[in-house]
């Protein structure tokens, strides 16, 4: 060091040192230690949650036959476990040790600070846990816990303001840095936010609920998240290079920004709901002013750290907190795209939100925290510190976090771009299957990475003394130039007034959060319940007893969370699942099921949709109706099998059923048969537009005399070679979704078959017209689980006609004495069936209207003799065809056997068009 | 609802920027706190040094 150099720097010293400033503000080093371990243990089992969650996408029966450890409670568990348990310890160690820096005062009161450990950990991480997995939860995003521990974790905010912002107003300091005011404001804010957003949608129903739910969704990362980890990142990163940050102004504006518009952001999450309009656009720009408020944070961020790429490189958590960094500015600016509409559209409900939101939670927040509990780890003395394994750490987070939210980005935009086509829902589930794969496979170097964490801070040398960082001579310059300046703007800025500043900070905290609620959520809400008043019908039922307490059990398992309850006026929707929602439909819905994600298809027009047996097997084990479906089993809601539901089994059957009745029983929907060719609708559909009430492809169409004049007659390819390749294709597509209900062989034998009445067809026991197969393909069978299959391709649908052709093996030709008996059994025909069958066999005589499924017509179906004979014999349970084997003798029986036979001939071919 | 927005959030930054640009004075008050954060952070470190 050159003299000149140590002149100054001991003229600085001198400076410094003659600030009086008081003895040292005790640290509550106990209390630290206590909630960084509380923060890795509950982190630790977060991630185990979270990678059994990923892990059931590919194998969904996984630890799959108990309550406790169902997908949709180890989830809830999950994001709860990461958001109190893990980053609201880490935040709360990080306070204890900035606080007293910060406001040159001790935090108020030691026993405080361990009352608030034990209600933090004690009576919200723990019991949550517990009573989410007993099934006591609140089906609402970031809100799961029961609102019995929402009042611990209100508790919890208030003492934290008597904890940590109690000793900056006894401080009255007239320069407040930016990490306090993040911290009081975020402090405040969240006391404020977090019981609206819990309890009040439980108060106020479906779509004005809805507005609630978006802003705790969001508020939940904006203002509990973000401030604390911006707090951090604002504090470490002058304490790690030791010198200033680049400007406190731009970190001002960017504080004020961030909680200006974070809270206006929350309608994003609902872009084409049912949600005024009004509120969702202001969402979008609120959205797109976060963006550039994030690039201006940011930005401070980095040219804060120009110069010290060394120190980045070498000092492990501000190299955590730069990771942080770059990830906020890269996840910030991914959500103010991902709210615009044009790109809402098309990405919303698919995995790329879940990569959006575990590169916020992970790379922004954890990485920030994680740098800040292994900064100030290292000036605790006594504790032990492992740099090289924390340099591991890193770098398995690091590598771990990028495959994972790359994986799901991808993962995303397969899953959007299968749902913009015309192909079954679980044709997206099938396509994204790999993906789930990596994903959970990411997951093990992030857990890695956790445990690597926390070992690194428990092994290496004991720090005898805590690491000094005394002031770079940078620093030191620089704080002898502003001592120089600030007596002349003491006359301008007097510091009485000033040293209100966190009374400001407090002060914004309740301005933005009711300035938020007002604009998104009281006004749109004031909007929609005058809109429910003037369309609702007057004759709208409440759900019954059992339907209300079936709702609770869907809550409780998490349905929502893949299932979502609002069709959004996009084409894609429509034309998928039927009209937009509207928000009469969710009237009497407390609180909103929405939902934000799609691993299923929408459920909230399932009314009529599917049989009860269909519903009861497919809640049992999914995968016995639908080969490919990642759902989880649901076997505590039966008593060893489908056909017998338990008492809870039976109301979650009747809730699911109720979904959509409101809607076509007050005949909002015209059930449009002619819908063979489903009108264009336009990109932004409106519920009243004829287009978009057009029946979807998903309902069944009832259909008379057995076949459909709508549907198109798909013929097989003439020419032998074609006809090969198309039984080829028909056989693959009839394994993946037709062979779990008709078995592999398609004689009717499929897992699902022994649950299902009535009993899934036998393909090999008839011959079927093409009339026959194609209009059943088409509009299913009304009365039975056969689902319409139009959302296929037609040369799909084409393949599985000529495969099921097929299957039949005929049988001989009838002789001399079989054609006799074709003239005795049509008065036996006429007089025992003609009333349900019609008098030529088409399955139109006077009560087939009233029947479900309809009988049989002959003429487009040729039962063999064996099925014929058992059918007489035996009747179809589960149809209106009874047994005849007490009223017909076998010869009158063997009679109408070939009788029914005779009938066979297609009528003349329509054109379906 | 839009305009709401724009006008406020412009509002509230035109407001910063005016107040930055003419009162030199104010530059050097809204700076002050990097600074004693660093002083604090020494003395800490001091502190805990000397223990």
């Amino acid at each position: 060091m050159t003299t000149s150099a140590q002149n100054l720097t001991s003229r600085n010293e001198r400076v410094i040192n003659t600030q009086t400033l008081g003895a040292l503000p005790s640290i509550e080093y106990g209390l630290i230690r206590a909630h960084v371990f509380a923060s890795l243990v509950t982190l630790v089992i977060s991630v185990l949650f979270g990678i059994l969650v990923a892990t059931k996408f590919t194998f969904p029966e996984f630890l799959g036959g108990h309550g406790w450890l169902t997908w949709g409670r180890l989830r809830y568990n999950h994001t709860q476990g990461i958001f109190f348990g893990w980053l609201g310890n880490a935040f709360l160690a990080f306070f204890y040790y900035v606080v007293p820096r910060l406001a040159n005062r001790p935090v108020l009161s030691r026993r405080l600070g361990w009352f608030l450990f034990w209600v933090w950990n004690f009576a919200v991480v723990l019991p949550g846990w517990v009573l989410v997995a007993a099934g006591f939860s609140q089906p609402l995003e970031w809100a799961e816990f029961p609102l019995v521990v929402d009042a611990f974790v209100v508790l919890a905010f208030v003492l934290m303001v008597f904890e940590f912002v109690l000793p900056f107003l006894k401080a009255r300091l007239s320069d407040l840095y930016v990490s306090a005011w993040y911290i009081i404001g975020g402090i405040i804010f969240t006391m404020l936010a977090y019981p609206v957003g819990n309890l009040v949608p439980e108060l106020v129903p479906g779509a004005r609920g809805a507005a609630f739910s978006g802003l705790w969704i969001h508020d939940a990362v904006g203002l509990f998240v973000t401030p604390f980890a911006a707090a951090i990142a604002y504090y470490l990163i002058p304490a790690t290079t030791r010198r200033a940050i680049f400007s406190h102004f731009l970190s001002l504006v960017g504080f004020w920004l961030l909680f200006f518009t974070y809270p206006l952001n929350g309608t994003h999450h609902y872009v084409y709901s049912a949600i005024p309009m009004a509120a969702q656009k202001g969402a979008i720009v609120a959205s797109a002013y976060l963006g550039m408020a994030v690039i201006l944070v940011v930005t401070n961020w980095l040219l804060s750290l120009r110069g010290s790429s060394g120190t980045v490189s070498k000092d492990v958590p501000l190299r955590f907190v730069w990771f942080g960094v770059v990830s906020y500015l890269v996840v910030s600016l991914q959500g103010s795209i991902q709210a615009l509409m044009p790109v809402n559209r098309f990405i919303h409900f698919t995995d790329w939100v879940i990569g959006h939101s575990h590169l916020a939670m992970i790379g922004f927040a954890s990485f920030i925290a994680l740098g800040g509990i292994a900064h100030l780890w290292q000036r605790i003395p006594g504790t032990r510190y492992n740099e090289r394994m924390m340099n591991w750490s890193f770098w398995l987070l690091a590598v771990g976090l990028t495959l994972m939210v790359t994986d799901l980005t991808i993962a995303g935009l397969v899953e959007a771009q299968v749902w913009q086509s015309s192909a079954p829902w679980i044709d997206s589930v099938r396509a994204v299957g790999s993906y789930w794969l990596v994903r959970t496979l990411s997951g093990l170097p992030i857990l890695a990475g956790f445990v690597l964490f926390w070992t690194s801070l428990v092994t290496g040398p004991r720090l005898s003394e805590a690491i000094t960082s005394g002031t770079s001579r940078v620093a030191s310059e620089s704080i002898v130039a502003f001592e120089n300046v600030s007596p002349a703007s003491a006359t301008l800025f007097s510091t009485d007034w000033l040293s209100y500043a966190h009374v400001v900070a407090f002060g914004a905290g309740v301005g933005f959060f009711a300035l938020s609620f007002l604009v998104l959520a009281i006004l749109p809400g004031k909007e929609l319940e005058a809109e429910i008043k003037q369309v609702a019908p007057v004759t709208m039922a409440t759900l019954t007893a059992s339907e209300q307490r079936g709702r609770v059990i869907y809550g409780r398992e998490g349905c929502a969370y893949c299932h979502t309850q609002q069709i959004r006026s996009l084409a894609a929707d429509v034309r998928r699942f039927g009209a937009p929602t509207e928000p009469w439909e969710t009237k009497y819905d407390y609180p909103q099921l929405w939902g934000t994600r799609r691993i299923g298809p929408d459920l909230s027009r399932e009314f009529n949709l599917h049989s009860r047996d269909w519903q009861l097997t497919h809640l049992y084990n999914p995968r016995l109706v639908v080969r490919d479906s990642v759902m989880p089993p649901y076997p505590w809601l039966f008593d060893g099998s489908p056909s017998q539901p338990t008492q809870e089994g039976l109301e979650v059957l009747a809730y699911i059923q109720s979904l959509g009745r409101a809607r076509q029983l007050s005949g909002f929907d015209h059930q449009t048969l002619a819908s063979s060719v489903q009108p264009e609708t336009p990109d932004m559909a409106m519920a009243s537009e004829p287009s978009a009430r057009a029946t979807p492809p998903t309902v069944p169409i009832a259909m008379m005399g057995g076949y459909s004049l709508t549907a198109p007659v798909l013929h097989p390819a003439s020419d032998r070679d074609d006809l090969q390749e198309e039984v080829s294709r028909g056989r693959t597509l009839f394994a993946a979704n037709c062979a779990s209900c008709h078995g592999s062989a398609g004689r009717g034998d499929g897992k699902a078959s022994a649950s299902l009445l009535p009993k899934p067809a036998n393909l090999t026991a008839a011959l079927f017209s093409d009339e026959r197969l194609s209009s059943v393909l088409w509009n299913g069978v009304a009365g039975s689980a056969m689902p319409p299959w139009r959302q296929l391709p037609t040369e799909d649908l084409r393949a599985l006609v000529a495969y099921i052709h097929s299957l039949h093996v005929p049988g001989a030709t009838p002789s001399t004495q079989e054609a006799t008996s074709l003239n005795e059994g049509k008065p036996l025909f006429a007089a025992n069936c003609a009333s349900c069958h019609g008098d030529t066999g088409a399955g139109n005589g006077p009560a087939a209207g009233a029947l479900a499924p309809p009988p049989t017509n002959f003429r487009l179906k040729k039962p063999t003799q064996e099925r014929a004979w058992d059918v007489l014999e035996n009747g179809v349970p589960g149809t209106a065809m009874p047994p005849w084997r007490s009223q017909l003798s076998a010869d009158q029986r063997r009679v109408l056997v070939e009788f029914v036979r005779s009938l066979y001939g297609p009528p003349q071919e329509n054109s379906g068009q | 609802m839009i305009n709401l927005i724009v006008i406020a959030i412009s509002a509230i930054m035109l407001a910063l920027l005016l107040v930055w640009w003419r009162w030199p004075a104010f530059r050097v008050w809204i700076e002050a706190p990097k600074y004693s954060m660093l002083r604090q952070e020494r003395r800490f470190d001091a502190g805990s040094a000397r223990r």
